[in-house]
């Protein structure tokens, strides 16, 4: 057992996900308690760029280019990372959570039988114990967790939860060649699909008006048009609304919809699930507005309403007059 | 092609509830709980039944959870699973998702399937491990955060869902797994006739001899699993709340507004 930290890049259409750049602050983190380096493992087809601005922070980078490596599969990139943790027996395995974390890191720790502990918020080593801190219940609750090994771990990090890693000197690229057995890559990837364009871009506006599922019903919804309007915002909406096809999925506010950063987020009938936060947690000024005191969206908002948005917003319109 | 589809179910608390912590610290206290099938699950059922549906064959609803979790396999029977298993594992936490999955998986290696389905997370631990890993164990090929599932004879073509609304459409052989994303389809409501059939369903119960081996721990991995403890949240920035009645409330939240330039007119 050594005692590196491997993390795993993400990128795609040449670009490298903020996470990762998480992903590296904390592995050197972890590499300072464990006494080992941190390392990334950078897989790609035309990543040389990529690898070069990865290093820029002062880690190895393990730089694998393959044609068939040019979309993510878990095939694939299982294949190049149970060769990775054969040669360098890391101590730990970090991935950021994200769609593309989530489907890699338990088909490595399955594949390779090894302990796994995911979306953490934290993470730290303990004399050879792995103490992950993970957000629960709707994120009213926290846990630390113990994990003990004589294997590698793995694990996944929440984008946002940590802080990224800065430029630092003493960084490298190693190449590290592969030979891809290619009648192990059963999933093919066929094509990218990109988000529709839609009439209202709330990416770019300044005011968002944000409706949930608090506000219970569909025809509810003109409240909230109303509010956006008498604002000169924008009608944006969680995940729930947009599933059940209220709202076009191009107002979606979220990990997997847009990400926004408005001068005024209003949060209406918003519990706050992580996914949702993630899309709206840099928004300059938030005022949330919800039932439930405990709700996770009152620990990002800067102005907190314990209120039914279907009584408030008409009370408000009132106020706000015409 | 008729397809075994085996549809991985867990039963958690409602996510709006307030939660207290155990007098241990170890779990939360579950004595004044309600429980609920997981969002995304309702999504893989659904799936799991429309897959039936079109290309024939049977969907058999598996969770591995305590006894309460019996009332959710029979909501499954009822919107049209036709076999529901439960793997009586019976830890009320069971926040070593390790042991879950490899549990599970021992579980499906007696249950014929095609095709295996699961939410994409679970509400209450937000891991979105499960799946991954029961893949991994069955050595199964496997798609994540799927929002679209097409079955194209031996072949299943997905679309799956990454950040800022991208989808990776992509072609998985089977048998394979799938984590279902929430809005992957309308999941429908049991007519009432299927849920007082559904009532008197049998439920079978796979225990630990079951599976051949003496008791759960001699599936555990290597490693050693604790809970330290569990706290309520460190309190970052908490909202400065407007208080008062709704009146009053609306007053207040209109002048900020106002001062922060936010009311035009």
């Amino acid at each position: 057992m050594g005692a590196d930290i491997l993390g795993i890049a993400e990128h795609l259409d040449g670009v490298v996900a903020p996470s990762t750049f998480e992903v590296i602050g904390k592995a050197i983190a972890l590499a300072d308690a464990s006494g080992g380096a941190a390392k990334i493992a950078l897989l790609g087809s035309g990543t040389t760029a990529i690898a070069s601005s990865l290093a820029s922070t002062g880690v190895e980078v393990l730089h694998t280019e393959d044609a068939s490596l040019r979309d993510y599969t878990p095939d694939a990139y299982g294949q190049v990372l149970r060769g990775l943790l054969a040669s360098i027996a890391p101590r730990l395995v970090l991935a950021a959570h994200t769609a593309q974390g989530t489907d890699l890191a338990p088909a490595i720790a399955a594949s390779a039988d090894l302990p796994l502990v995911t979306n953490c918020v934290d993470l730290s080593l303990e004399a050879g114990t792995l103490l992950a801190t993970r957000r629960m219940f709707n994120e009213k609750v926290e846990g630390v967790f113990e994990l003990s090994s004589d294997r590698a771990y793995v694990a996944t990090l929440r984008p946002g939860a940590t802080k990224p890693a800065r430029a630092s000197p003493g960084g490298r690229v190693s190449s590290v060649p592969v030979a891809l057995d290619p009648t192990k890559l059963p999933t093919r990837v066929l094509r990218l699909e990109r988000p529709e364009v839609s009439d209202v871009d709330i990416g770019s506006a300044d005011v968002v008006v944000a409706a949930g599922r608090g506000i219970q019903k569909k025809e509810n919804l003109a409240l909230v048009e109303a509010l956006a309007k008498r604002l000169g915002g924008v009608v944006g909406a969680s995940r729930p609304l947009t599933d059940n096809e209220w709202l076009p999925k191009a107002r979606q506010v979220g990990q997997s919809g847009k990400t926004v950063r408005p001068k005024l987020y209003l949060a209406c009938g918003i519990s706050g699930a992580m996914q949702h936060v993630s899309g709206m947690k840099d928004s300059e000024f938030v005022v949330a507005i919800n039932t439930d005191p405990s709700a996770p969206i009152f620990e990002v908002a800067h102005l907190g309403v314990v209120a039914n948005v279907l009584e408030l917003i008409p009370a408000l319109l009132k106020e706000l007059g015409p | 092609m008729a397809l075994n589809v085996v549809v991985c179910l867990k039963q958690i608390p409602n996510p709006d509830l307030q939660f207290q912590i155990a007098p241990d610290g170890l779990d939360i206290r579950r004595d004044a709980l309600n429980y609920r099938v997981n969002g995304s699950d309702e999504y893989a059922l659904e799936e799991a039944v429309r897959t039936k549906e079109k290309h024939g064959g049977r969907v058999v609803a598996v969770t591995a959870g305590p006894k309460r979790a019996e009332q959710m396999l029979r909501e499954a029977l009822a919107k049209g699973a036709d076999e529901a298993v439960r793997v009586a594992y019976e830890d009320p936490g069971a926040y070593d998702v390790g042991r879950t999955a490899r549990i599970l998986a021992a579980a499906l290696k007696t249950i014929p399937h095609d095709l295996v389905l699961t939410g994409v997370q679970s509400d209450d631990l937000i891991g979105s491990a499960t799946g991954g890993l029961v893949a991994g164990f069955l050595g199964l090929p496997h798609a994540s955060v799927v929002t679209r599932v097409d079955v194209k004879g031996t072949e299943i073509e997905v679309a799956c869902e990454l950040e800022g609304g991208l989808q990776r459409v992509m072609s998985v052989p089977m048998p394979a797994l799938l984590t279902i994303q929430f809005g992957a389809n309308m999941p429908r409501y049991a007519p009432l006739p299927a849920i007082m059939k559904a009532a008197r369903q049998p439920i079978r119960e796979l225990g630990p001899a079951a599976l051949g081996v003496p008791s759960w721990d001699a599936l555990a991995g290597p490693y050693a699993f604790r809970v330290r403890r569990l706290t309520p949240p460190a309190a970052r920035g908490r909202a400065e709340l407007v208080t008062g009645a709704v009146g009053e409330q609306a007053r207040r939240l209109a002048q900020i507004l106002r001062e922060k330039g936010f009311v035009r007119r």
